[in-house]
């Protein structure tokens, strides 16, 4: 099977992220290749390995971000295709999927796959919204995924438990970062990936967002925890007390 | 208009001014580096083990030799990539970085640049895959930062040379398979004139002790080279290189890498520290709190600054040819001695739990020693120095 996986760079979480007047200041931390967009390239590249196929990546992006459609290629993925986009823009979901769409209508994958979500936004809207335009059948929250001759059988963390699902080809599957652990890129892989092809298309218009971001907000601190003292029972009125029962 | 912000562990931000390749290896190093060694390092030093698995794991990843170039087995990588594989691999431990060092730098950089293409095919690709394990042996029981008075000799005989003698603290000898081994001829042409031998360990009258009771590096294997009229055939002889300038250039390319390795020591034990006095609670208040804590983390992040960026420029120089050996001097004191003290500060602000292995900066500490004495002490390279600026040298007493 042939797969495209969508991917996106976004800020190590480990490295410290600040707001400025209600902006996100990113600047100053690592980027990295979304954790679980790595798990769908790692997921590609197995089945590729075993059953045969090619894996291309997508990526949208300021020209920096480059960087992550080159770690994806020197995980193993065939060829890149880096949508340019202005620093400055700010692409919702929606958008996000708007430009994919327009991006793999034009192409003929047997899967497309992607992160559930991005680490950076956490909104998990992409996948299902780029299924729609594109009229797939997906899968979302994968956390594991089987190649069953032209179908994909996925197992799906659901609320409930795992389903297992038998999707036909072509379809979309979100990845969870359980389902694998992604590859980390020999050196042998990165020298590899200098000679594979990345196309860079500058956008030239970006499509709406539906939705605006009017600030961020640090997450309010916790109020310390308050440590009840005393004989069990005075303990037990004390709980009752606090928990207002 | 973004706003600047400020990074806490790279505060100039010299990573965003590495190129894409480099920073690539850079993140694939550390995440190794962090999910392979780290959980090993604990044992390595309490146990004083180096895991049989550790060789194999690196080759995979390519950083054995990675500066060589890819028909050797090497990877072709840029020396400013070999600096930060250095770097990550010591924000774990010396010892792993010592390892990879002697490996790449002086037995793998020799046998490129020294050996007979012979040679070469022969031993840099086992090299490379870790099928083979190198060792390098210049040091003397007597003869340490005057390598010149080896005592170790190598006389010529037919179809090669008979070498006696023997070598001291040398990493990871007991397991070593090749040793470059660094002898005074004794007779014939080059009576006197330092060679460099490829002694294989089935060699007859060769033996490599292991070193016990070390206090540092102990997650690396430190022995001896024995060499008792041992036969060296001359295809293990490296053809042209005369003197100390060979051994010296495999030195430089040693302690260009602790240059950067020491980066990564300091890093971790500023990260550490950091971590821990803003959990640790005296007083009512995190030690983070303090005046005192505050100034010691602010003079870490400040020397670790000029670190980066001396790493940074000095690899930059490396790669496009314009590197002095002083350079490396400069960088290897600086760089070895500030990560020391650093250790040192660190291991003081964890106070009673600094003590224990589990926190780590301890180990950094007590390696910080060796490596601030071995490939060349911070006081000679304080003479290579002082000869650069005064054009006088004082190795020896003149008085």
């Amino acid at each position: 099977m042939n797969f495209c996986v969508c991917i996106k760079q976004v800020p190590d979480v480990a490295a410290p992220i600040t707001l400025h007047g209600g902006e996100l200041v990113t600047d100053a931390g690592r980027v990295v290749l979304n954790a679980y967009d790595a798990s769908a390239v790692e997921a590609a590249l197995v089945l590729t390995e075993a059953h045969g196929g090619e894996v291309d990546v997508v990526l949208i992006g300021p020209e920096k971000a480059t960087e992550t459609v080159r770690k994806a290629l020197a995980m193993g993925a065939t060829r890149g295709t880096h949508l340019v986009v202005d620093s400055s823009s700010s692409l919702d979901s929606s958008a996000v999927a708007a430009l994919l769409a327009e991006h793999l209508a034009e192409r003929a994958y047997d899967a497309v796959l992607t992160g559930k979500q991005a680490q950076d936004t956490d909104a998990g809207l992409g996948g299902a919204m780029l299924a729609e335009r594109l009229g797939l059948p997906y899968v979302t929250n994968a956390v594991g995924i089987e190649q069953e001759g032209n179908a994909l059988v996925v197992t799906r963390q659901g609320d409930a438990g795992q389903e297992r699902i038998v999707l036909p080809t072509p379809c979309l599957v979100t990845c969870s970062n359980d389902m694998n652990d992604p590859r980390i890129p020999s050196l042998k892989g990165i020298m590899a990936a200098k000679k594979k092809e990345i196309v860079a298309v500058a956008v030239a218009a970006v499509p709406p967002s539906a939705t605006r971001t009017l600030a961020y907000e640090a997450l309010p601190t916790r109020p310390p925890g308050e440590m009840l003292r005393g004989e069990p029972a005075e303990i037990a009125a004390k709980l009752v007390a606090v928990l207002d029962l | 208009m973004a706003k600047a912000a400020f990074n806490t562990d790279d505060a100039f931000l010299f990573e965003q001014m590495l190129g894409e390749e480099d920073r690539l290896i850079m993140q694939s190093a550390r995440d190794f580096c962090q999910e392979t060694l780290e959980p090993l390092a604990l044992e390595g030093n309490q146990d004083e083990v180096f895991h049989d698995h550790i060789p194999k794991a690196l080759a995979e990843m390519g950083l054995l030799g990675a500066t060589i170039p890819e028909e050797y087995g090497g990877m072709g990588a840029s020396d400013t990539a070999y600096g930060l594989i250095a770097r990550e691999l010591e924000r774990v431990d010396s010892g792993y970085r010592s390892f990879a060092s002697v490996q790449s730098s002086l037995v793998m950089y020799p046998i490129y640049t020294f050996g007979t293409e012979e040679q070469r095919q022969r031993f840099l690709p086992k090299l490379a895959s870790a099928d083979l394990i190198g060792c390098f042996g210049l040091t003397e029981p007597n003869h340490g930062s005057d390598p010149g008075s080896m005592v170790t000799t190598a006389t010529p005989v037919d179809g090669g040379f008979v070498l006696n003698g023997a070598k001291m603290w040398i990493t990871s000898s007991p397991m070593a398979d090749v040793a470059v081994v660094w002898a005074k001829v004794k007779g014939g042409d080059d009576d006197g004139v330092i060679r460099g031998f490829l002694v294989e360990k089935d060699f007859k009258g060769y033996s490599a002790p292991k070193t016990h009771n070390k206090m540092s590096l102990r997650a690396s294997i430190t022995g001896e080279i024995v060499l008792d009229e041992c036969f060296v055939p001359t295809e293990n002889v490296f053809p042209e290189i005369r003197g100390l300038k060979g051994p010296f250039s495999c030195l430089n390319s040693a302690r260009y890498g602790i240059a950067w390795g020491a980066v990564g020591a300091a890093e971790d034990c500023y990260q550490r520290a950091r971590r821990y006095v803003g959990e640790r609670k005296q007083f009512g208040l995190p030690l983070a709190a303090t005046q005192l804590i505050q100034t010691k983390l602010a003079n870490m992040l400040t020397d670790i600054t000029a670190m980066q960026l001396l790493a940074w420029r000095l690899g930059n120089l490396k790669d496009t040819g314009q590197l002095h050996p002083s350079m490396v001097s400069l960088a290897k004191r600086h760089n070895v001695g500030t990560a020391l003290d650093i250790a040192r500060i660190a291991r003081d602000m964890l106070g009673g739990n600094g003590i224990t292995g589990e926190y780590r900066v301890i180990h950094h500490m007590v390696n910080l020693e060796s490596v601030n004495t071995y490939e060349g002490t911070y006081d000679i390279h304080g003479l290579i120095l002082g000869r650069e600026i005064t054009g006088i040298q004082a190795f020896t007493a003149l008085g």
